[in-house]
């Protein structure tokens, strides 16, 4: 028997995409399938390092078409798996994921956000939210968890093995090259530990007994023959995924109540946005902050609540209006005072250039 | 009843008379598969994975667990499902166009890891289920509905020889054939061998099936039975190109 | 004296800060310093932004600039060909090594190593993961054909306290012991200046590191 992979809690240092390797594991993960490409290397490379120590596997695939259709295989023979990927790949993967989505495959992905279009630069951006959230030829039946810190894509990457496993949607960690490759602490621990129950997958495919003796055989698919037939498969599909995500959705909103302005971000960008909340609040600016935690499903409700007290944004995202479009699609036909935007596709935000635009805008 | 005794075991009787075209070959390869499946005693292990294209219309063929994936994609799906529980047989169905077009990087590199897999190409030289287009395997000559002239080798190249490629970038272990429709007792043999290549463990296996498409040939039985006894036998030999103990049937 | 140090640990366990901080230290003593980015992992990474930043402090840097670079981390030839040649520089050479699987294995790559009196210097933090424990440490290091120093930096970023300093301490003298390898220093973040004094609670000599990378995330 494989030692726990976290004898107890500990305060660590880490990279981010380490951090998802160790929380993999924790997790109680079986097998990752993937295949190379920057900034989430690394999350393999530490895989492939504690994988044969906790008796678990790893198979390098020859692209990411195949990494995620062998994910799905893992899947369904009843193996909690996962991958990473990141950029061009990201694209490739939308093909299996709407498999995944419509023959409700519990897959986990970890997406590190690289600059786009195209190969682009392997370093930072936002521009995967399209992506994540609504690639693929279907309706979106993705959970999409962004993180923002180290803690969190620990927290989140243990969570999104229970959610997919729970609701049987494929889930995404979305992180970022920043968030991949910088390094800050983080308390890392076994889930049992705390109380989190990890839900126990179970297989589709290859189950006890002889089909058509001890039980009937499974005959899985994703065609359908006429328009009728794949509404009445769809409907029941959407509908779950409405229940869900009511239990699954995430924000974070802080000092809204008696905001001037609110800073709307996700991810990474968050944090410049807290900087510069905290910083502006100092200074005896009022300034708000609403962010999304789940970008699918989106606190649509939630972004509403906020913007009937202060309808004043700035949204801030490392892309051209990725973010902003799930946002306003929140807020359509809400009365809005001002929708302000920094768009920086595949650039960096400092709270300083938050705390400028801010107080420019205010006088 | 006569003819449900002939019926393999794991065969799905409730999905028969199938849903192939008179004359296809899927039936005569399927029947082989389901006698090995009874033969061997591999229902209860055995995963079935269709591709798109005639192959998907097997998805409830057989008592057995089947998967129907994306045009191209069983065989990743096969070997995900392998490398998770390795107890399990997956079989991955498919056709020239899925085995030799849309999904070669699959096939080349499920042969270059010696994945302990088996794959089944049905190759009937075109694209049957979208209306007969040219396809990997499209005779030089032949008429598709988008190689309306005959296919000209110039600009689209030779019938893809799959299991000789296969065979040239198989390991030690592999197990690579073709056998034909036209001749159940040798794909019969060749199948088996394959089935029971994979429980042994040793090596990736793959079987290529010659096959008949009357429908999209336009050919009466005479007809289509000489298109693939002489036609295609000119480009694609039977017989068995790598065996784990390199003793080959020719 | 002139030194040669190869600076070699585990990913983020701080062997950039550490080679960028010596090599500064002995900047400041007036004499000629070649800094090395000797990472094929991640080439794209360490020292790349800090380059010209370290030249205008007077250290000759041979690392990639951006400039020469072209598809940052996609393409690129990541040796630099006059990496290949740094230990016949003059003065002292500091190498600052990336992290993988090959281990000492790339002091091949370097001209000269197997007669040069190169130091490699082991960099240990045991708030991460595989380093966190003397039998863990010692696993590590079995990696490298020779280790002739170890430096404890054991921190947490910006949540470090003297408690994950000692514990370091103790851990790393303890392998030291038990390796009959010498702790080069203990080394922490300037803020503990004061706090530390030059020595630490097993008499390894402390050194205070300015940080650097955290401006350097790519």
């Amino acid at each position: 028997m494989a030692e726990k992979p976290i004898q107890e809690e500990k305060r660590v240092f880490m990279t981010g995409n380490e951090v998802v390797a160790w929380a993999a594991v924790a997790a109680g993960a079986d097998i990752m399938y993937g295949y190379p490409i920057t900034p989430q290397n690394e999350i393999m490379h530490y895989w492939t390092r504690l994988a044969p120590k906790h008796g678990k596997k790893f198979l390098q695939t020859e692209d990411e078409l195949s990494a995620g259709f062998t994910t799905l295989g893992g899947a369904l023979a009843g193996r909690k798996s996962f991958s990473a990927t990141a950029g061009p790949g990201t694209t490739l993967f939308q093909e299996p994921l709407s498999m995944a989505e419509m023959m409700r495959i519990p897959v986990v992905v970890i997406v590190q956000q690289r600059g786009g279009p195209s190969t682009a630069t392997v370093i930072y951006s936002q521009q995967e939210v399209n992506m994540v959230t609504f690639g693929g030829n279907g309706e979106g039946w993705r959970v999409v968890y962004s993180t923002a810190t180290h803690q969190e894509l620990f927290d989140y990457t243990i969570k999104a093995f229970n959610t997919a496993w729970k609701y049987r949607f494929p889930t995404f960690i979305l992180g970022d090259g920043y968030q991949a490759k910088m390094r800050e602490p983080l308390v890392m621990y076994n889930p049992e530990d705390r109380g989190i129950e990890m839900i126990k997958p179970v297989a589709s495919l290859g189950l006890p007994g002889t089909p058509g003796k001890d039980r009937d055989a499974v005959h899985l698919r994703n065609t359908y023959s006429v328009e009728e037939e794949l509404y009445d498969a769809t409907m029941p599909i959407q509908e779950d995924y409405e229940k869900m995500s009511k239990e699954v959705v995430e924000w974070d909103e802080r000092n809204v109540d008696d905001a001037d302005i609110i800073i709307i971000s996700h991810g990474v960008v968050s944090r410049a946005a807290i900087a510069a909340m905290n910083r502006l609040r100092e200074k005896g600016v009022k300034v708000g902050y609403f962010r999304p935690i789940t970008l699918r499903p989106f606190p649509d409700e939630q972004l509403q609540k906020v913007a009937a007290k202060c309808s004043n944004f700035l949204l801030v995202e490392s892309a051209l209006g990725q973010l902003a479009r799930l946002v306003k699609s929140a807020l359509f036909n809400m009365p809005i005072d001002n929708f302000d935007t920094l768009y920086k596709p595949g650039v960096g935000v400092t709270a300083e250039e938050l705390v400028q635009r801010i107080e420019k805008t205010i006088k | 009843m006569a003819e449900h005794l002939a019926m393999p075991k794991s065969w799905n009787t409730e999905t028969k008379p199938h849903k192939f075209c008179p004359g296809c070959g899927h039936g005569l390869v399927l029947k082989v598969l389901g006698e090995v499946i009874d033969e061997l005693e591999i229902q209860d292990r055995m995963v079935f994975g269709v591709d798109i294209g005639c192959s998907l219309l097997a998805w409830d063929f057989f008592n057995v667990d089947t998967v129907q994936t994306h045009h191209g994609r069983t065989n990743p799906v096969m070997v995900g499902i392998k490398r998770a529980n390795p107890k399990l047989l997956p079989i991955a169905y498919m056709g020239d166009g899925g085995g030799y077009a849309i999904g070669s990087q699959h096939l080349v590199n499920s042969a270059f890891r010696n994945e302990k897999i088996m794959a089944i190409v049905v190759n009937n030289c075109n694209y049957g289920m979208t209306g007969g287009q040219m396809s990997p395997t499209t005779l030089p000559g032949q008429k598709t509905e988008t190689s309306p002239y005959g296919r000209d080798a110039k600009e689209t190249g030779n019938p893809t020889l799959g299991p000789e490629m296969v065979a040239a970038i198989a390991s030690p272990g592999a197990y690579v054939a073709r056998a034909s429709v036209s001749n159940m007792k040798q794909l019969k043999r060749f199948m088996k061998k394959a089935v029971e290549n994979q429980i042994a463990g040793n090596g990736f296996s793959f079987l290529e099936v010659i096959s008949s498409c009357p429908t999209n040939w336009r050919t009466n039985a005479k007809q289509t039975w000489a298109f693939m006894e002489e036609e295609m036998a000119k480009y694609f030999k039977t017989g068995e190109l790598r065996t784990p103990d390199e003793s080959k049937e020719g | 004296m002139r030194y040669l140090e190869a600076y070699v640990g585990e990913y983020a366990s701080g062997k950039s800060e550490n080679a960028i901080n010596r090599a500064l230290s002995l900047i400041d003593q007036g004499q000629q310093v070649s800094l090395i980015d000797l990472d094929l992992v991640e080439p794209f990474y360490t020292l790349r932004p800090l380059k010209k930043e370290l030249e205008a402090l007077g250290l000759e840097v041979v690392a990639w600039e951006t400039r020469e670079t072209m598809g940052l981390g996609e393409a690129g030839s990541i040796l630099k060909p006059e990496m290949r040649w740094v230990l016949k520089r003059p003065g002292h050479v500091i190498i600052d090594v990336g992290y993988g699987v090959s281990g000492s294995d790339i002091f091949n790559l370097l001209e000269g190593f197997e007669e040069s009196q190169l130091k490699i210097l082991a960099v240990l933090n045991i708030a991460r993961p595989m380093t966190s424990d003397t039998e863990e440490i010692i696993h590590y290091l079995e990696g490298f054909i020779r280790v002739d120093g170890l430096i404890n930096n054991s921190h947490l970023g910006a949540d470090t306290d003297l408690d994950i300093i000692r514990q370091g301490s103790d851990i790393v003298t303890e392998v030291s012991r038990r390796l009959g390898i010498p702790v080069v220093a203990t080394t922490v973040d300037e803020r503990f200046r004061g706090i530390m004094g030059e020595k630490d609670h097993h008499g390894n000599p402390v050194r205070y590191l300015k940080r650097y990378m955290e401006r350097a995330f790519w």
